[in-house]
């Protein structure tokens, strides 16, 4: 129950980390596949403007030529390296080679310079304010190359309509084309850091609901556990009374007709009878204790020894069958600190470990005695139990302790009753140990942990 | 022929245990009437006009626990609205098959009930009580 309970949030969060993961790796693909599409619509406006600005000076091989190239340099390498990003650099420099091909086109034409600005914002769109540094390097080579080119007097560069352009003037135009690619870095930037915000928001939102879900689940099995273990309870209570109220009538004319049958015939038929009644009823309170036992929490209390070991031994003082001695119960209590732990839990082991002295006593030994010595300490309590009775063999002592064996078929009880013992001592979190010889009586040494706090 | 005591009640929904209650009761002398009511309401309805013949009340009342309709506990709920001339001259022990710890605890709380008994009522527990 419990390891389970443990192992579900991991897993889940393993599950989670994944999903995260997953999430966070489809949005970029959709941002990619959404910037890609839109990259084809652009880049085929830009070849056919430049078509139409070939009319103007005539520029068709130019047109053709570098747009072309252009086109082709992008398309080669999506298709060659289609996983990595490299594509996406190349469409940002074909931006500035369009840019300065709409500027040749258009024989210096101020207006042109601005493509640079529109492709500087086209590429905002694959969030990744990188892909602006090839743009702006790209447009600055270009201007200073061909400002130059110019100034010197070179014909036929065409890179502005001025006749002179001042120092000035060009460093002005420089700086503000480097805020523009700046700001649209910027904004590439800031996008995907909200949108990968955002998809942890979400995430987490939809995580947090999961939990609180399963949370909700977790307390309604919870709640049904504990209704189903007190209708079993019930069910228990009324089947052991049902069954036990029979048996106790049948007892109770047994005991009439002990009172009046004095034939030595029928007296021996009654106690067979009664004995056989007490064995079955035996077995359904073994049954109980061990039902109880496995389903009802653990009742701490204060244990006084002397109360409870003088409760049991009044109560198994007329147990033995007819034809056995009785069996002298000593007791030795040392209890410095208060102890506590569950009473009837305790109850059940002892009830069981002295009974069982008294039922395989030793009719050998001229003395049968059980003797309890109870020693407790802060921490534990150590309770021993030995008698000089019938003993176990080696051989069988692991198990003892088994559900329904019987060392012989002398045994008179159900097979339960060690086993219920053992439960009982491992519910309250302790040991049991068990030493015996055949013929030697036997020694049970328990130790139980002193739930004092 | 001395008896322990003139009247002792019954109160069990199984005709076999009244059967060994009235004969352990008389063959031993401890009642001389053993009444055996089957049901907690009958024996009410049995106690209630005998507040005006205190003489006639059972000196004890062994109760049963689990019975149909009204459980040993309901008459008990019940009995403590009776007048106190009825509660003053009975003694109620509980009489069950029970080994149930809050069974006892509850009987055990109870003001009016002086014992706790497991069946089958023998020479023993009668001798105990004697």
């Amino acid at each position: 129950m419990v390891a389970s309970y443990r192992s579900v949030p991991k897993n889940s969060h393993v599950t989670a980390q994944q999903t995260y993961q997953t999430i966070k790796k489809a949005y970029k693909e959709q941002v990619k596949q959404k910037s890609d599409t839109l990259m084809n619509y652009f880049l085929a406006s830009f070849f056919v403007v430049g078509l139409i600005l070939a009319n103007f000076y005539d520029t068709w091989l130019f047109a053709v030529g570098v747009g072309g190239l252009s086109l082709v340099a992008y398309y080669s390498v999506k298709l060659l390296l289609p996983r990595t990003e490299t594509y996406q650099y190349i469409v940002s420099i074909v931006f500035g080679i369009f840019m300065a091909q709409f500027i040749y086109q258009m024989h210096g034409l101020f207006e042109m310079h601005f493509i640079a600005f529109i492709g500087s914002a086209i590429l905002i769109t694959y969030q990744n304010w990188k892909l602006q540094i090839p743009l702006a390097a790209l447009v600055i080579v270009h201007h200073a190359t061909f400002g130059y080119l110019q100034y010197i007097g070179y014909d036929k560069v065409y890179f502005t309509q001025l006749d002179y352009m001042t120092l000035q003037t060009f460093i002005i135009h420089g700086i503000l084309a480097t805020v523009v690619f700046f700001i649209c870095g910027l904004w590439a930037w800031q996008l995907r850091r909200l949108n990968e915000r955002q998809i942890e928001l979400t995430y987490e939102m939809g995580r947090f609901q999961e939990e609180q879900v399963q949370q909700k689940v977790l307390l309604r099995s919870n709640e049904e556990l504990k209704k189903s273990n007190k209708e079993l309870d019930g069910f228990v209570y009324s089947v052991s009374h049902d069954l036990r109220a029979p048996l106790s009538s049948m007892l109770g004319v047994i005991g009439l007709c002990e009172m009046g049958a004095p034939d030595p015939f029928m007296q021996k038929n009654i106690s067979l009878l009664k004995s056989s009644i007490k064995k079955l009823d035996g077995f359904i309170m073994d049954i109980l204790d061990y039902s109880r036992n496995s389903r009802l929490e653990i009742n701490r209390q204060e244990i006084h020894f002397n109360d409870l070991l003088s409760d049991i031994s009044n109560n198994l003082k007329f147990m033995g069958a007819s034809d056995q001695r009785n069996v002298e119960i000593r007791m030795t209590i040392r209890n410095g600190v208060p102890f506590h732990s569950d009473q009837s839990r305790l109850s059940i082991i002892l009830n069981n470990l002295i009974s069982n002295s008294i039922r395989y006593q030793n009719p050998e030994v001229p003395d049968p005695f059980v003797e309890i010595c109870v020693d407790v300490c802060e921490t534990a309590a150590n309770i021993l139990v030995r008698d000089n009775g019938i003993g176990i063999g080696k051989e069988n002592q692991e198990k003892v302790f088994n559900m329904f064996y019987r060392v012989s078929t002398k045994s008179v009880g159900s097979g339960l009753g060690l086993y219920i013992v053992k439960e009982t001592v491992e519910k309250l979190s302790g040991v049991i140990k068990l030493k015996s010889e055949l013929g030697g009586g036997t020694e049970f040494s328990i130790r139980l942990p002193n739930l004092s706090n | 022929m001395d008896y322990k005591y003139k009247y002792v009640m019954v109160i069990d929904d199984n005709p076999i245990d009244l059967y060994i209650a009235e004969m352990v009761m008389s063959t031993t002398k401890f009642a001389e009437k053993v009444i055996c009511v089957p049901s907690a309401r009958e024996a009410l309805a049995y106690l209630k006009p005998l507040n005006d013949r205190p003489d006639e009340l059972p000196s004890l009342i062994f109760l049963d626990i689990n019975m149909p309709e009204m459980t040993g506990f309901d008459f008990l709920d019940e009995y403590q609205h009776l007048p106190e001339n009825i509660r003053k001259k009975c003694i109620i022990m509980m009489l069950t098959t029970s080994l149930d710890e809050r069974d006892r605890k509850q009987a055990e709380l109870n003001e009016f009930v002086k014992r706790f008994l497991n069946k089958p009522l023998d020479r023993d527990k009668i001798a105990q009580l004697m």
